[in-house]
C-alpha cells in the first residue's frame, strides 16, 4: 500500500486531501506541519509520496533528501521523462508539488497526482475531472478485490484472475469495474 | 543617479519592460528590494514586480516555467540548474553578482561549549555516539558549499561523517533550540536571530573561509538573456545602481528598515542592521562584512567564480560526470559580455 505524507505548513488546505486518499485505500501518514517534522517523518516513516504546497518553505528540505538519499522522495514533476515546460507549468499552476520515491510505477502515481492537482486547481474544468479520477480509483480497488477473490477461490495466479475478469467483461459487454462488482456480489452471496 | 531623464537609450530600448523578479527573505535581497523601493528601474525603461518566494526550489521551478523573469539566486543554484543536478536541466544565465559575504556558520550552545573547552570539531565528532547534524539551505547552494568546505578544513568528510539536512531558515533557531541540530549555515539575518535568542553562537562568518566570496547572483534563463539583451542590460544597470546606493552606510540603515517589513524579510530591523553594517558585536573579531558594490569590484560575473561552484559539485560527488569542464560551463553561464557593456558605460571596473 502506498504511504502518503501531506505537508500542511501553509494556508493551502492540503490536509483536506487526507479523507479522499484514505477512502481510496492509501496509507496516509500523520501530517507534517514544519520542515523539521517533514524531515523526521521522511527519515523514520519513509513515505512513497509527499504532497506539498508549491509555495511551502519546506520544499528545500525535500530537495536535500532527494540529492543525498536515493530512497527519499524526489520531485516527480521534475523527473518524469515528459517533464516538458507545459507539464511543469500545469503543476505550478495548481500550486501543488508531488515528490515520490525513485522508481515508483507511474500508473500507481498518476491518480494521486491527478487528485491533488485537481483538488487545488482554481480551474472549474479541472475540478470536474476530480469525480472521474475518484471513480477510476474506486474502480481500481473493486478490480483488485475481485481479482483477489478469484485467486483465492479458484486458485488462480494474479494474471490468470485478471484475464478471467477481462474475458467475462468482454463477453457480457460491460466494464471491467462492473464485472468486478458482480464477482464481489456473487462471492458475498455464496459466502 | 538622481537624474530625472530616462537613460535607457544607453542600453537600447528594452524588448520587454515589465519584469517579475523573485527573491528570498534574506538581508542580501537588499539590491532587489531597494531597486524596487527607490524606483531605480524606471530610468532604465523597466518596471519591476517583486515576488517573494518561500523556497529555492520554487525559484528554480518558476524560472523554468517562465513565471519569474529573473531572480536573486544562490550562485550554486544557477549552476546546478545548468548542469541538471537534482532537477531538470535548464540553460541558465548569471547576469551579475549581487553581493559578497554576509553568511555565517552558527553552532548550538552545546557545541560552542565543547569547542571552547579546547576540543577540536574532529575530536567532538569522534566522541559523539551519533553523527553531528548540520543544516544548510539548498543541496547545491552556497551555504552547503561553505559548510562542507569548513567541515573539510576541520578534517571531517561532510558526505560521510555528518548528517547534512535542509531546514527552512526561519525554523533554524527553533531546530537548534530543540537539540535537533548541532549547527547551521545560512544567510543573515537568521544567524543573528539565533545569536540574539541565545540558542546558538556565530562561530564564523563565511568571509573568514573565503574573504569577499561571491554569494547571490542575478540569474535568468539563458534564452531570456539572448532574446531580450536590452532588457538584460537595463536590469543589470538597475541592480548596479541599487548596489552602489547600498555602499553608503547611512543608506544601509535605511535599507534595514525597509527589509524588516513583513513583505520582505519580516524580521526586526534590530537583527538586520548591525551585521548589514558589518558589526558582529562580541560574536566575532570583525570579519569582512557583506559587500554589494565596492566601486564595482563585487559585481562582475567572473567565470572563475562560476567554475568554483562546478568544482565543488565534482568535489562532493554531486556531479557524477567527471568530464565536465568547469571553465567551459562558467563561460556559457556567466554573461560577461552583457555585463561589460553596462559596466563600461557606468565606468565600473572589469576583471
Amino acid at each position: 500500500m502506498l504511504r502518503i505524507l501531506l505537508v500542511t505548513d501553509t494556508a493551502k488546505p492540503i490536509g483536506e486531501l487526507r479523507e479522499t486518499l484514505l477512502q481510496q485505500g492509501y496509507d496516509v501518514l500523520t501530517d507534517a506541519a514544519s520542515s523539521t517534522a517533514l524531515l523526521s517523518s521522511v527519515e523514520r516513516q519513509r513515505p512513497d509520496v509527499v504532497i506539498i504546497d508549491t509555495e511551502s518553505p519546506s520544499r528545500d528540505t525535500l530537495e536535500q533528501l532527494s540529492v543525498m538519499n536515493s530512497l527519499a522522495p524526489r520531485p516527480v514533476v521534475m523527473f518524469t521523462p515528459d517533464a516538458d515546460q507545459q507539464h511543469i507549468r500545469a503543476a505550478v499552476g495548481a500550486g501543488v508539488t508531488t515528490y515520490v520515491v525513485d522508481g515508483l510505477d507511474a500508473d500507481k502515481l498518476s491518480p494521486i497526482i491527478e487528485v491533488a492537482m485537481v483538488r487545488f486547481a482554481e480551474d472549474d474544468k479541472l475540478r470536474q475531472r476530480l469525480a472521474k479520477v475518484e471513480q477510476q480509483l474506486a474502480d481500481r480497488k473493486l478490480i483488485d478485490r475481485a481479482k483477489g477473490l478469484l485467486m483465492d477461490k479458484r486458485g488462480l495466479s494474479e494474471a490468470a484472475a485478471f484475464e478471467m475478469l477481462r474475458t467475462q467483461a468482454m463477453k457480457q459487454g460491460i466494464t471491467l469495474a462492473e464485472m468486478a462488482r458482480q464477482v464481489i456480489a456473487m462471492a458475498d452471496l455464496l459466502g | 543617479m538622481s537624474s530625472p531623464q530616462p537613460n535607457h537609450s544607453l542600453h537600447g530600448t528594452p524588448e520587454k519592460n515589465r519584469l517579475r523578479v523573485g527573491f528570498m527573505a534574506l538581508t542580501d535581497c537588499a539590491p532587489v528590494v531597494m531597486a524596487h523601493t527607490l524606483q531605480l528601474a524606471q530610468r532604465h525603461g523597466l518596471q519591476l514586480d517583486l515576488v517573494r518566494q518561500s523556497s529555492w526550489a520554487a525559484i528554480r521551478d518558476k524560472l523554468i516555467s517562465g513565471e519569474l523573469d529573473a531572480a536573486h539566486t544562490l550562485y550554486g543554484l544557477a549552476y546546478s540548474m545548468e548542469l541538471g543536478i537534482a532537477g531538470p536541466q535548464c540553460d541558465m544565465a548569471v547576469l551579475m553578482t549581487l553581493n559578497q559575504n554576509g553568511q555565517a556558520i552558527t553552532v548550538s550552545n552545546r557545541l560552542r561549549d565543547l569547542l571552547r573547552s579546547g576540543h577540536t570539531l574532529r575530536q567532538i565528532a569522534d566522541a559523539a555516539d551519533k553523527p553531528l547534524v548540520f543544516a544548510q539551505t539548498f543541496p547545491t547552494g552556497t551555504h552547503a558549499m561553505w559548510l562542507y568546505d569548513w567541515l573539510a578544513r576541520e578534517g571531517i568528510d561532510p558526505m560521510r561523517e555528518i548528517r547534512s539536512v535542509v531546514i527552512a531558515p526561519q525554523e533554524m533557531t527553533g531546530a537548534l533550540a530543540s537539540g535537533l541540530l548541532d549547527g547551521f549555515c545560512a544567510g543573515e539575518p537568521w544567524p543573528a536571530k539565533a545569536e540574539s535568542e541565545q540558542v546558538g553562537h556565530t562561530l564564523l562568518a563565511t568571509s573568514q573561509l573565503w574573504p569577499d566570496h561571491p554569494e547571490k547572483v542575478l540569474a535568468c534563463r539563458r534564452d531570456f538573456a539572448a532574446l531580450y539583451p536590452n532588457t538584460a542590460r537595463a536590469l543589470i544597470a538597475t541592480l548596479l545602481d541599487a548596489c552602489q546606493w547600498l555602499d553608503v552606510p547611512a543608506n544601509r540603515r535605511e535599507a534595514a528598515a525597509v527589509l524588516a517589513r513583513p513583505e520582505y524579510v519580516h524580521c526586526p530591523a534590530d537583527l538586520i542592521t548591525p551585521r548589514l553594517l558589518g558589526d558582529y558585536g562580541n560574536a566575532l573579531a570583525q570579519p569582512p562584512g557583506v559587500r554589494f558594490f565596492a566601486d564595482g569590484a563585487v559585481n562582475p560575473p567572473r567565470t572563475a567564480d562560476g567554475a568554483w561552484f562546478v568544482q565543488q559539485f565534482l568535489r562532493w560527488g554531486l556531479l557524477a560526470d567527471q568530464h565536465v569542464d568547469p571553465a567551459a560551463v562558467a563561460a556559457r553561464v556567466n554573461q560577461v559580455d552583457l555585463y561589460a557593456q553596462v559596466a563600461r558605460i557606468r565606468g565600473n571596473p572589469l576583471p
